[in-house]
């Protein structure tokens, strides 16, 4: 018995992460993918100051902003994917679509150029932008 | 200088335990997300893992006995066989986590690929298992991961509030899921059950004996309080950088990333080094911790201290449960996603680890005159019903907060 709910125990939790998949997407789903563009954003704001003051490596800024992009494409992906029912929803889900492209476009530019400082200070701009803009978003949901 | 080179067994232990891969990112998102006021979580795991190693180090030099033979003498077949499944299972799922995990890292330096150099740290481990000597192991990598202190001097140079610093050590009750989410594995993190495997069958390897019990303590106390220093140091140092940006850290880039806040590249190459070495420790503890179960269990002959070829059987199950973390880690597994479900799965399998270690300890026809004392069975009982707690509470917490997030 003890080990039938050790396996139920494990089973469930491993459940977890799947568990909402499929149908459409919540408000609160929503403000949580919205919430992982807004910190992506404001950490590529981190990376592309060091950038602009010649504070970092060049395969370490372009790797780790290569791994950003991938998590804001991943997001992307998931809304693109999400049907919303209600119309507030899916406009917000349209707005966070085109703030993860924003956000993965002023990523791409320190992964193009981790050693161009210029850039690095336009990208900082642009992405601390671009993670209040996902706030304002997650926060009028 | 003998004492420093003596405390590496416990170092090693403490840094490939609980500041590995998954602990180095569970700490920056603990000081992301709640802060300071999580800070007493690490001391309370540290004190539990110093109790329980002390122990099982004493319980070596006393009985030549490591871990996993007290829990096959304590628990009879079945129990033992399910200990050892379960333990072996969470054991290679984190050594798999922690070869990619040093793919990425490697992959920082270079920029090649991540599968690339996954394949590369195979390689180098491997090399590295059978060219040196298990002190050689112990030093390289655990005195290597004390890169990682950089975090202490980030956490002092990002001038934190002392005050709040200093109240995050006093628990406070708290209402959110989150913030015990977070408690629990800082815990949790602590007592990861391949360390205290690692821990006694490396004592065995030393060849300690009554004559090293302040050996012991000193590795106890200091090697685990080193690990316990470093994971304050990166909780203090992401609340004082991620925290006020609003920034959930993801990745192992993102841990380095809080470094090279207050020392620029320096500190991002130091945090880097350390990273690097920390986590090839705790390939080393978990590969070495897998093969010890299996033939302290099975009853063969094992250890580093032989000719890895005069032991075939030893030999091929540390090759394989290599392998067997590479091909998983080869699949493009997120490493950190992979470490937190084994924490949150580990967890049952603690109680069924620390148990034999309390039982022999407090038998005096076992332990004669290095019985536990009235202060360390007051503890240890004390801490293994935190232990039985956690293993409840965790797959719970981890549901309700969705993975902390």
């Amino acid at each position: 018995m003890r080990h039938r709910l050790g396996t139920f125990v494990v089973l469930a939790v491993s459940a977890a992460p799947f568990v909402g998949c499929g149908g459409a997407i919540t408000p609160d789903e929503l403000s949580r993918s919205i919430g992982t563009l807004e910190s992506t954003a404001a950490e590529g704001a981190l990376l592309a100051k060091d950038v602009a003051r010649d504070r970092t490596k060049a395969t370490f800024a372009r790797v780790h902003a290569r791994d950003l992009s991938d998590v804001v494409d991943h997001e992307a992906e998931k809304l693109n994917d999400a049907q919303a029912d209600r119309s507030d929803v899916a406009a917000a889900k349209s707005d966070a679509i085109d703030l993860a492209d924003r956000i993965g476009t002023a990523l791409g530019q320190i992964q193009t150029a981790p050693g161009d400082e210029r850039g690095g200070r336009t990208a900082e701009q642009a992405l601390n932008r671009l993670s209040e803009d996902a706030g304002k978003l997650a926060d009028g949901l | 200088m003998k004492t420093i080179l003596q405390i590496a067994l416990g170092v090693i232990a403490a840094i490939g335990g609980f500041v590995d891969i998954g602990d180095l990112v569970f700490n920056a998102q603990a000081g992301s997300s709640v802060g300071t006021p999580a800070l007493w979580a690490v001391p309370v795991g540290v004190v539990g893992i110093m109790i329980f190693a002390e122990m099982s180090g004493r319980i070596v030099a006393v009985s030549k006995k490591p871990n996993f033979v007290l829990v096959k003498e304590r628990y009879g077949r079945n129990l033992s066989t399910f200990t050892l499944v379960a333990s072996l299972v969470l054991t290679v799922l984190t050594l798999s986590a922690e070869l990619g995990g040093l793919g990425f890292v490697l992959n920082y330096f270079f920029d090649v690929s991540v599968s690339f150099f996954v394949l590369a740290a195979l390689f180098a481990v491997a090399a590295a298992i059978y060219f040196l000597p298990f002190g050689g192991l112990e030093r390289v990598f655990g005195y290597l991961g004390l890169a990682l202190l950089v975090y202490i001097a980030a956490s002092l140079k990002l001038d934190p509030d002392w005050g709040e610093i200093g109240r995050g050590f006093v628990p406070e009750s708290h209402s959110a899921a989150v913030y015990w989410y977070f408690v629990v594995g800082l815990i949790a993190a602590a007592l990861m059950p391949y360390e205290i495997y690692f821990y006694s069958s490396g004592a065995v390897e030393e060849g300690w004996d009554r004559s090293d019990m302040k050996v012991n303590r000193a590795n106890a106390f200091v090697g685990f309080g080193l690990g316990g220093l470093i994971s304050v140091g990166i909780l203090v140092a992401s609340a004082q950088v991620f925290k006020p940006a609003g920034i959930s850290p993801t990745s192992i880039g993102s841990v380095a990333l809080i470094a090279q806040q207050p020392y620029a590249e320096l500190g991002l190459v130091l945090a880097l080094i350390g990273i690097l070495f920390a986590v090839g420790g705790a390939t080393i503890d978990t590969a070495f911790s897998a093969a010890y179960n299996l033939a302290q269990h099975q009853g063969w002959k094992w250890g580093k201290r032989f000719k890895l070829l005069d032991e075939p059987r030893f030999t091929l199950s540390l090759a394989g449960f290599l392998l067997a973390g590479f091909a998983i880690a080869e699949t493009g597994v997120d490493p950190i996603e992979l470490t937190e479900y084994a924490v949150i799965f580990s967890i049952p399998v603690i109680p069924l680890t620390y148990l034999p270690i309390l039982l022999v300890g407090n038998d005096r026809n076992v332990m004669g005159e290095y019985v536990n004392g009235p202060l360390a069975r007051v503890m240890g009982w004390a801490y293994f019903g935190l232990i039985c707690v956690l293993a409840l509470a965790a797959p719970v917490l981890f549901v309700a907060t969705n993975g902390g997030g």
